[in-house]
């Protein structure tokens, strides 16, 4: 399938992107030129120079060195959610098509209670009752993406569920468990990669929402979000501020969702050549 | 619904637009005047539930009190046009004036202000009770006459009524439903509430009853809630409000972008709260240690652009209670916070402390709070309470669960009453409540004992603050101004010590 995606010129750019965000995401505080925590009230709001790569903040800390120090963050909460919805989402989804009828309306319904749930609000309230820290936050969002994957894998059980060769396995006495496993699971895995790409990039953007307004992750840890909402605090004496963490943010989420696309055109179609 | 053909299209459209044009030009010709002022809506529009001192910049926009500060700060008459005390200093009679009404159109007179301090009195959710625990009884001597038996001699009250405590809301509608007054404030004040959205905005218009209406320039008053601080310039500059706080990093952008900016001496000042019943302060070395810890200087040149002023106690050098003996008290010196530190045999590092803080306010401050901890060897993290008013009054000012957190003050019209307020045993901003110095409590009755005219006043409220700030934990750090941005169309800026007035301001 790899080889089938890379066919997509904007799949080859967007694992480009991907690669770099992994290698920062793995070793972006390593790579910081400077401590991404350390002050310097002598040299507040600096704009860029040869030290300072992307100038300093209000505090006079290195922008620069708190962007690759943030990637590890960001990146991590969100594939933190993507995890916790997919595992909310995946396993019921799958059982809710040959456990009964009972079962699939209790899901359903449950589902549906969650689409109704607004994302910021419901994470804001989370945070208010278990605590404002980065796993609260991202377990909010991961349950909120929950129907997702929920509808994704369910939709892709069904088109299989009646084929003749599972009935035909289920004649021969093969369990639920084991039909799930060695036929339906192959089938729904694809729909589900994409929907993972896509929800990566969905995710980021709202880990940065998050920590733009303060929920998820505390000062002084810088992320992605947060750095974007110091720049647009300082943005009278830093106008070029936002650009670093906003482009990063843009680039990601774009390869996410390109990659998200090419897995999905090869999927549907991936006997034809792109064009 | 009716609905216009297809050919009158164009003809219903261009009767709309007339219709819309002509309106605005009718709006503009009434010479209604508008403001749109961005804040923090208050706690409760009830002045008996309502908890924070920030409240009374916009309770007063509903209520009038019994007096008011001049911009000195001294008492003014206001409801009540005179009062005097008893020879002994134990009654205080107030004179209201004649034909006052609340804007339920019910009368404001003796019996309703008696009423309303002993709903404050006996209300199990009244948060004035310490505020007028030194009033023993309510009396009235005639329709306008009202008199306070005190238990004893308390002369801040003058003071203390200018505020948010007498605040005299309709004893009629809390008769009918005190929950509503919570939400629907029914007062005497400059304006008469038509509308409020909690979290979102209330709006206002002139209440032509209030007894300084005369003064009052403004038809309609719409106060919206605090606008994020990053957006707040641009909200003025497109028009969406007229008048704003700032902070002190905003100022030179304000400027720059042709707004008006407005800078008062307030009661402000921004202190780290310490609870000295939560590890690691329960050992008074290291609450000393952090005294000495913290670089104010640092703090008042990095955050507030060389407007503020570094203070060491909760008031700002300019203000009368300031005690001038304690000023050069903990200055910044690691050295002696580290020497501290090892007395009681911690290793440096091993000091660990959870700083809680409120994202919306004190930005950055927090985070240079916990660098300036650092290097004296004292850990620390910060934890936001989420926003929202509440959780902060619940978790901080309620609970007193931190061991430390980031807050502030806005002065209190008496300065008795902000010292009971940060240091008291009810104070909301002492995290150490119901702790009290017991010197700090015995100095501070004399002062309420003593007339503001007595030569001794000054000296016996100077006192008071030092035994308050020697004696207890709380470590404060700098005062800033009240900085205001304006609209150019809004003239005559009306700021007290302790709050934002709309009497003789102007909307061109």
């Amino acid at each position: 399938m790899i080889r089938h995606v890379l066919r997509y010129p904007s799949a080859r750019a967007a694992c480009l992107i991907l690669g770099v965000v992994a290698v920062l995401a793995t070793a972006g505080p390593a790579l910081a030129p400077h401590d991404p925590l350390a002050q310097d009230t002598a040299a507040l709001l600096q704009g860029p120079s040869a030290v300072h790569w992307l100038g300093t903040d209000a505090l006079g800390r290195d922008v620069f060195s708190r962007l690759l120090a943030g990637s590890t963050v960001s990146v991590l909460a969100s594939l933190l959610s993507v995890a916790v919805g997919l595992l909310l989402g995946v396993v019921p989804g799958l059982l809710s098509v040959f456990l009964g009828k009972r079962f699939e309306w209790i899901n359903l319904r449950l589902i549906d209670a969650l689409m109704m749930l607004p994302f910021l609000v419901f994470a804001i309230a989370m945070t208010a009752m278990l605590g404002n820290g980065l796993v609260q936050a991202m377990f909010a969002v991961g349950i909120l993406i929950t129907p997702v994957f929920f509808r994704v894998s369910r939709a892709a059980a069904l088109s299989v569920a009646n084929a003749e060769y599972i009935e035909a396995a289920r004649l021969m006495g093969a369990s639920t468990a084991s039909v799930i496993r060695r036929h339906v699971l192959r089938k729904v895995v694809p729909a589900v990669a994409v929907s993972a790409a896509s929800m990566t990039g969905a995710c980021l953007s709202i880990v940065a929402s998050l920590t733009f307004l303060g929920i998820g992750v505390v000062p002084p840890d810088p992320t992605w979000g947060g750095l974007l909402a110091t720049d647009l605090a300082n943005l009278y004496d830093r106008p070029f501020g936002p650009i670093a963490p906003a482009l990063l943010i843009v680039a990601t989420v774009w390869a996410l969702n390109a990659l998200a696309d090419a897995m999905r055109d090869t999927g549907t179609d991936n006997k034809e050549k792109p064009a | 619904m009716i609905r216009p053909s297809g050919k009158r299209w164009p003809l219903a459209l261009a009767t709309a637009l007339a219709v819309a044009g002509c309106g605005g030009a009718k709006g503009e010709s009434e010479g209604k005047a508008r403001l749109r002022w961005a804040f923090m809506l208050p706690t409760s529009w009830d002045p008996v539930t309502s908890r924070t001192g920030a409240d009374i910049n916009t309770v007063s926009i509903a209520y009038a009190s019994l007096t008011r500060l001049d911009k000195d700060g001294n008492v003014q008459p206001a409801l009540a046009k005179s009062w005097r005390y008893s020879p002994d200093g134990r009654t205080l009679t107030f004179e209201l004036r004649d034909k006052l009404t609340f804007t339920d159109g019910t009368a404001l007179d003796a019996g309703a202000v008696k009423a309303f301090f002993e709903r404050g009195k006996t209300q199990k959710d009244s948060f004035l009770r310490p505020e007028i625990e030194s009033i023993a009884t309510f009396g009235t001597d005639g329709p306008l006459r009202v008199v306070f038996h005190l238990s004893r001699p308390d002369y801040q009250l003058p003071y203390v009524m200018a505020g948010r405590v007498g605040a005299i809301a309709s004893p009629s509608a809390a008769a009918k439903d005190k929950a509503k007054l919570a939400l629907w404030p029914v007062g005497a004040g400059p304006f008469k509430i038509v509308e409020f959205v909690p979290e979102s905005h209330a709006y206002f218009v002139k209440n032509p009853d209030y007894w300084d209406a005369a003064n009052i320039h403004i038809d309609r008053l719409e106060l919206t809630t605090l606008s994020e601080p990053t957006t707040t310039i641009a909200s003025l500059v497109s028009g969406a409000i007229d008048v704003a706080s700032i902070g002190p990093q905003r100022v030179a952008e304000a400027r720059a972008r042709n707004l008006t900016v407005t800078t008062a001496p307030s009661l402000n000042a921004n202190d780290l709260m310490i609870n000295r019943n939560k590890a690691p302060f329960n050992d008074p070395l290291v609450a000393e240690a952090v005294r000495y810890a913290i670089d104010r200087k640092e703090l008042v040149r990095t955050l507030t652009v060389g407007l503020g002023t570094p203070t060491n106690q909760p008031f700002p050098p300019h203000y009368f209670a300031f005690d001038p003996q304690t000023k050069d008290q903990w200055l910044y010196d690691p050295a002696k916070a580290k020497a501290l530190l090892a007395q009681p045999g911690h290793a440096p590092g091993s000091v660990n402390v959870e700083i809680v803080i409120n994202p919306l306010i004190n930005e950055g401050l927090p985070e240079l709070l916990q660098a300036q901890l650092a290097k004296v060897g004292i850990k620390s993290h910060l934890r936001i309470v989420p926003p929202g008013s509440s959780s902060w009054q619940s978790e901080v000012y309620i609970a007193k669960r931190p061991a430390a957190a980031v807050d502030g003050t806005v002065g209190r019209e008496s300065p008795v009453q902000n010292l009971l307020a940060v240091y008291g045993p009810q104070g909301i901003m002492n995290l150490s409540g119901p702790y009290s110095p017991k010197a700090f409590l015995e100095a501070v009755d004399k002062v309420r004992a003593t007339p503001i005219d007595a030569p001794e006043y000054r000296e016996r409220l100077q006192r008071a603050t030092r035994l308050g700030a020697t004696q207890s934990t709380s470590v404060w750090l700098f005062s800033t101004p009240f900085i205001v941005a304006t609209r150019p169309r809004v003239k005559h800026l009306n700021i007290v010590p302790s709050q934002i007035r709309w009497e003789g301001v102007t909307v061109e």
